[in-house]
């Protein structure tokens, strides 16, 4: 049977499907990354390889996204190196092919894609502020002493959420220890918090998109029950948040390896372990422009390099 | 002049041999003038000016221009500013507030480098918004920086607006031997130069994204640039233009018949200079696009009428709202008109009259179905968020032409 890897390397956590040529996951992995884009990728194939024989499925084209997407595709040797926006877009399209609105919150970006016809038409990003995504839910459930899994659970028991300023990082958080300090109840400030993430979100990176049904909602920060009922409070619409709603990357990215136009020359072995990957940073000292090079080390052989910015300092790979 | 150098034959810390002349004291005597016989006072300045050596600031590839108004209208020396890396953005990093538009931080970081390269005049603009205290504000800091043997040449000084006291001030700063008939009769060369720069640049952003052989291109535009820079009459430029443009349109391309375009607009400074903006035409151009730069000094200085521009967009804003929102809107709108497939605007970090033209740009793109890719830039090295959003923004703008 032939099949396909997508590989998402996010700054949080790194996900990774094996689908068939019905377009169907076989097997699926979620990890966190831990600062370690490799290692994670590593723990990440092996676990896909135990979910399935390798004797009946070929992989015979991997795509990877994510921020780590150039680092993991020369590490696997990917067919497909695509940002993260159109393996979103590819993914759920694909899955839901009437969706109109793509919401995705990750672990240190949120994003939202319009869509008309099954093609995205539009999008954004949040450009200088981290506030309202999955990084900042989790530091502040660390300072609640609540799991961020058991966040939204919580929230929904809340009938009166306490409202926080959601504008911004540093005065959200101090308007929840203001809000604990005065005595609300722990549930209604982290209904507070969640309603917050979806406010900032619509405020930020939604601001003058058109919204329109069906919308979808993705990335870490779907599986949290709470937002989801914030942002359909807020929307007054119907969002759907799919089983799979994480793995929405990697899983178009695997789409996009599918169709692919060269295949591998052979079945991918899920064998890098039996490799030493390297990287090295070189600080190019041919003008004073001081570029910083990533050179990508295979054992001894250099796979990859980049960051070099003119002709002086290239870096010629074999 | 005499040669005040070390000698050859002067060993290490040996005290240099001085001429007799030297012993006596410094007299400079104007050979072939008598001395006056009355005045003896201080002499006017006209006499005892030496040439000073302007720099101007870093500013797309419009270096050329600059020399030719050095020295051809202003009849000093120029300086040019070497090309700023990371270590001249670092400097003007650290010597600007941290909330300081981008731009201010990127110019002062290159007068620093023109004044260790032996600048005596920075020369600085006026404008429509903070730019007019940029001047001053730079001044001051370089001085408490301690750069001491300097001066400004800056054009917001002169509060009437008028050439007349333009040129009193040129005479008063750089030189009081300024000849008008010549000074104006350069100028327009000047002018020239500054269009054929713009008009080679929307050629070859038209034309350099399909590039048959790699970087064949950019050799034409550096052959360009130099040529420019040799300049020194109006001769010179346009027969250095016309070459030039020969030579861009004879290169081999291939270019599909309805090929991606991408429309620019945004901030004067940034969408300008590849310096600010992380070389964003080149990476566009890298991935098979048509560019179209509107932002210029043809577009918005040399060929700029307010009161059409305001006009053509009666029904999206009824008043201007700054220095190039009126522009931007118009000519965001224009190219909707024509049909491309992406916008996109670009501003420094807190850049007040462009975050006012953002709202209007998403109504454009809602009523004209063209999608607005916003970017703001910072003094930031690293590309990668910006690789990611370009990308994302061509396979979409792709993938639509297809469908």
């Amino acid at each position: 049977m032939e099949a396909y890897l997508g590989i998402d390397t996010g700054s949080i956590s790194t996900k990774g499907v094996v689908i068939g040529p019905d377009k169907k996951i076989i097997a699926r992995s979620y990890l966190w990354t831990e600062g370690d884009p490799s290692g994670a990728v590593r723990r990440v194939v092996d676990d896909l390889r135990s979910q399935i024989d390798l004797n009946e499925v070929h992989v015979m084209s991997i795509g990877t996204t994510g921020s780590a997407r150039r680092l993991v595709g020369a590490m696997l040797d990917a067919q497909v190196v695509k940002n993260e926006i159109t393996a979103h877009a590819v993914g759920t399209t694909f899955l839901h092919p009437d969706v109109r609105t793509i919401l995705e919150i990750g672990g240190q970006d949120s994003k939202i894609i319009c869509i008309e016809n099954g093609i995205a038409v539009d999008y954004a990003m949040n450009t200088l502020c981290a506030a309202g995504t999955g990084s900042f839910l989790s530091s502040q459930a660390h300072r609640l002493g609540v799991e961020v899994e058991e966040f939204g659970e919580i929230a929904l028991t809340s009938e009166k959420p306490a409202n926080i300023a959601a504008r911004c990082t540093v005065f959200a958080e101090s308007d929840l220890v203001h809000k604990l300090q005065v005595g609300y109840e722990k549930k209604d400030v982290i209904a507070g918090l969640c309603r917050a993430v979806a406010t900032n979100y619509l405020n930020n990176v939604g601001k003058g998109k058109k919204i329109e049904s069906p919308v979808v909602f993705q990335g870490g920060v779907s599986k949290n029950v709470g937002v989801v009922h914030a942002f359909e409070e807020a929307l007054g619409k119907k969002v759907i948040v799919d089983p799979d709603g994480h793995l929405m990357g990697c899983f178009g990215a695997a789409l996009l390896a599918a169709d692919a136009p060269k295949m591998r020359d052979e079945p991918f072995k899920f064998d890098i372990d039996d490799f030493e990957f390297r990287t090295r940073e070189v600080v190019c000292g041919h003008c004073a422009n001081h570029c910083e090079i990533v050179c990508v080390y295979r054992d001894q052989d250099l796979i990859d390099s980049w960051g070099n910015r003119c002709d002086r300092g290239a870096i010629k790979v074999k | 002049m005499r040669n005040y150098q070390s000698q050859p034959e002067q060993g290490v810390g040996e005290p240099r041999v001085k001429d007799p002349s030297e012993e006596r004291g410094r007299i400079t005597v104007n050979e072939g003038k008598p001395r006056p016989l009355f005045f003896t006072g201080k002499r006017p300045k006209r006499d005892r000016h030496s040439r000073h050596k302007v720099s101007f600031f870093h500013f797309r590839n419009y270096e050329p221009a600059f020399k030719y108004f050095t020295e051809q209208v202003l009849d000093a020396d120029f300086v040019p500013t070497p090309t700023p890396t990371r270590a001249t953005i670092k400097r003007g990093e650290e010597m600007s507030a941290d909330y300081v538009c981008t731009p201010f931080k990127h110019i002062i970081g290159d007068y620093a480098a023109a004044l260790d390269q032996g600048a005596d005049t920075l020369v600085q603009v006026t404008g429509f918004c903070r730019l007019n205290y940029y001047g001053e504000l730079q001044e001051m800091i370089l001085r408490d920086a301690g750069y001491d043997n300097f001066q400004m040449l800056n054009f917001s000084d002169v509060a009437t607006g008028k050439v007349r006291d333009y040129v009193a001030y040129c005479k008063k700063v750089v030189n009081p031997n300024l000849s008008i008939p010549n000074g104006v009769k350069n100028l327009l060369g000047a002018y020239r130069m500054v269009e054929h720069i713009d008009a080679f640049r929307d050629r070859y952003l038209a034309n350099a994204g399909f590039e048959v052989e790699h970087g064949s291109f950019d050799r034409v535009r550096k052959e360009f640039i130099s040529a420019m820079n040799a300049a020194t009459c109006n001769a010179d430029i346009e027969d250095g233009f016309r070459r030039a443009m020969d030579a861009l349109d004879a290169l081999p391309t291939r270019k599909p018949v309805d090929p991606v375009r991408v429309a620019i607009v945004g901030e004067y400074y940034t969408a300008q200079d590849p310096n600010s903006n992380l070389d964003l035409e080149q990476k566009l151009l890298d991935m098979g696009v048509e560019v179209a730069n509107y932002m210029s000094i043809s577009n918005f200085n040399l060929h700029y009428n307010a009161k059409a521009m305001q006009a053509s967009i009666a029904e999206y804003s009824s008043y201007d709202m700054g220095p190039t929102s009126t522009f931007n809107i118009a000519y965001a709108k224009r190219a909707a008109e024509q049909g491309v497939d992406g916008i996109v605007h670009i501003k420094s970090a807190g850049c007040t009259p462009e975050i006012d033209v953002m709202p209007v740009l998403q109504r454009l793109s809602r009523d004209y179905h063209v999608p607005v890719l916003f970017l703001t830039f910072d003094t930031q090295t690293s590309d990668a968020g910006l690789d990611t959003r370009l990308e994302a923004f061509y396979d979409m703008i792709a993938m639509r032409k297809v469908r």
